[in-house]
């Protein structure tokens, strides 16, 4: 019998404070995460320095939970990984100068992360992942489309030429009047409302991959703001509704036009916007419809914000490989595949 | 009792391993963009230097703030997970008494960090059988109130430590006969903060232990003063789900 890996995993790429403890990147044995939303709430939105500054107070307090929770040693642990990029450099470096230090303390080799690839390999802990498949990853940073061709060997086929498709949920939340982050309860509104706005469905003609969503975003304000001007009332969920109807004829029409160029068994959703039941719905009706063979993995909604499991998981691959990082890492903020 | 002690409050970074007073290895660098980059490294690197192992070091010695936030925030994650991971002694020590520890014994020492639009990061302390007295404690203030809160004290007997170049006219115009130290003898020196740390009590929580940064974030500044928000402490903004 092989023996297990177990490896401590960090991220703090953003507004959460995560560390995990993941035995063999499948089974998560423990993994906290500090959130900092109502902290950002005030503003309306992450603000860096505040978010550095919430990291350096819960870093210790989240290996200690993890340790605890996980019943683990630093003797049990085979090696500790950390998200270097993409994200804000300053949150980053939080995550980074303490998965290096204990790296350093305890001998143990350190692996280097993508954040993006942490967030496709969550799908690791509710499926087994059949190369190649196909990934659509949508979040407050992010929108794209991402190849698996094998473990851990990533091709980007489209990407967002803007805003990502969280950003532009809390855009439109903003002028709803919704607290911050809004992509939940657009969702909800949009369960009780109908598309009637018809918004632009942007760059769906083009023959490639990419996203944008800040034309969708200002025909939403103009929308809102010559309404007001005529002292017109317009539907709050109807609004949310051609708003979320638009964004996921988006993204079903770009991903599934990469499903065709590239056949594969399994899409992953990833991401924050992963959590959305309009879009769970909507990607699990068009595989139905167009009767495709197609296994459609959510994470559970725990993973799919940021979290330090998935770093775990992805690391796993790393670790087998031997792709390890001296103690002279440092943050890449705008790291791609 | 050996100390580990290292400042990446600003451009320059100073790391030594100190032994009963007497130091061991120290490095010196001027690279401000490669703190994160480089502290392990030459913890590393003098630890080979000296042939000790981490689990010889009994205190850590961090330069706690003032200082660039995120020069600090290196400096204090690595020393509080050192700390914590190994559950040795903390202890934190203001980046400008550090500074101020390069004037002359007896003299007023004036540590200054300069903070921009004529406002410093400032701390005045005195020299005394070895001890760095506070006489104003550290804090964001603008130059002319400094200046003004030093006038009790004889110019003669003052030092200015560490003074941009945007400073030195001024302080030398209101304080034509005070001392004012130049780079050389400006500079951050972790032997100096080893010895510094070494007469402290180490902190009591680990976990709990963060920069001083001396200063509100500008978007809490703002948020603070409308609708008569209130502080209401930062923790509770941040919970584990």
């Amino acid at each position: 019998m092989q023996k297990d890996t177990i490896i401590m995993a960090f991220e703090s790429s953003c507004d959460e404070t995560s560390v995990a403890v993941i035995k063999n990147g499948k089974e998560i044995m423990s993994n906290i995460i500090a959130t900092q939303i109502k902290s950002h709430q005030r503003f309306g939105g992450v603000v860096p320095e505040v978010a550095s500054r919430h990291h350096v107070e819960q870093i210790t307090y989240c290996i200690d939970l993890a340790m605890e929770e996980a019943n683990v040693t630093y003797d049990d642990l085979d090696a500790v990984a950390v998200t270097y990029g993409p994200g804000l450099v300053g949150s980053l470096l939080i995550g980074i100068m303490a998965a290096k230090t204990i790296a350093f303390a305890h001998n143990l080799p350190l692996i280097p992360v993508n954040h993006l690839a942490g967030h496709i390999y969550s799908a690791q802990f509710v499926t087994d992942l059949q190369y190649p498949f196909m990934s659509l990853l949508v979040s407050g940073g992010h929108t794209e489309i991402v190849l698996v061709k094998a473990p851990g060997e990533f091709e980007t086929l489209g990407d967002t030429r803007d805003d990502a498709v969280g950003e532009a949920y809390d855009k439109i939340g903003r002028v709803l009047g919704l607290q911050y982050p809004a992509g939940k309860t657009v969702d909800q509104m949009s369960a009780k409302g109908n598309d009637v706005y018809d918004f632009p469905r942007a760059m769906v003609k083009e023959d490639n991959l990419d996203f944008s969503f800040s034309g969708i975003k200002s025909a939403f304000i103009n929308k809102v703001h010559n309404a007001e001007q005529k002292n017109e009332e317009l539907n709050q969920n109807d609004l949310a509704a051609s708003f979320q109807a638009a964004v996921l004829d988006i993204l079903s029409n770009k991903l599934f036009r990469a499903v065709e160029k590239n056949p594969v068994k399994q899409i992953v959703v990833a991401g924050g916007v992963a959590a959305n039941q309009g879009l769970r719905n909507r990607l699990a009706k068009d595989i139905k419809d167009k009767n495709l063979d197609i296994e459609l993995v959510f994470p559970p909604l725990r993973l799919c914000g940021d979290n330090a499991a998935m770093i775990g998981a992805i690391a796993q691959i790393q670790y087998e490989k031997g792709d390890f990082s001296g103690l002279d890492l440092n943050s890449d903020p705008s790291l791609d595949f | 009792m050996k100390v580990l002690a290292f400042d990446t409050s600003n451009k320059l970074s100073s790391i030594a391993i100190v032994e009963n007073q007497l130091s061991l290895a120290e490095i010196n660098t001027d690279d401000k963009l490669t703190h994160s980059i480089n502290l392990l490294p030459n913890i590393q690197k003098l630890l080979d230097d000296t042939d000790l192992d981490l689990s010889d070091i009994d205190r850590v010695v961090v330069a706690q703030g003032p200082g660039s936030y995120t020069g600090l925030r290196i400096a204090v994650t690595v020393a509080k997970t050192l700390a914590y991971t190994l559950e040795k002694e903390l202890v934190g020590i203001s980046s400008l008494k550090l500074l101020a520890a390069n004037a002359k014994e007896g003299h007023i020492s004036v540590a200054l960090m300069d903070a921009r639009n004529d406002n410093v990061f400032a701390g005045v302390y005195q020299s005394k059988d070895g001890s760095l007295d506070n006489l104003i404690e550290d804090q964001h203030v603008s130059i002319y109130d400094l200046l003004d809160k030093l006038k009790s004290y004889r110019e003669e007997e003052i030092d200015f430590v560490n003074v941009s170049d945007n400073l030195l006219e001024i302080i030398k115009e209101a304080m034509p006969k005070a001392n004012i130290l130049d780079y050389a003898n400006s500079k951050p020196d972790a032997v100096k903060l080893a010895k510094l740390g070494e007469i402290e009590p180490p902190v009591a929580d680990v976990n709990t232990f963060v920069p001083t940064y001396l200063r509100v974030t500008q978007a809490e500044y703002d948020w603070l003063q409308k609708d008569n928000h209130t502080e209401n402490g930062n923790i509770s903004y941040v919970e584990e789900i």
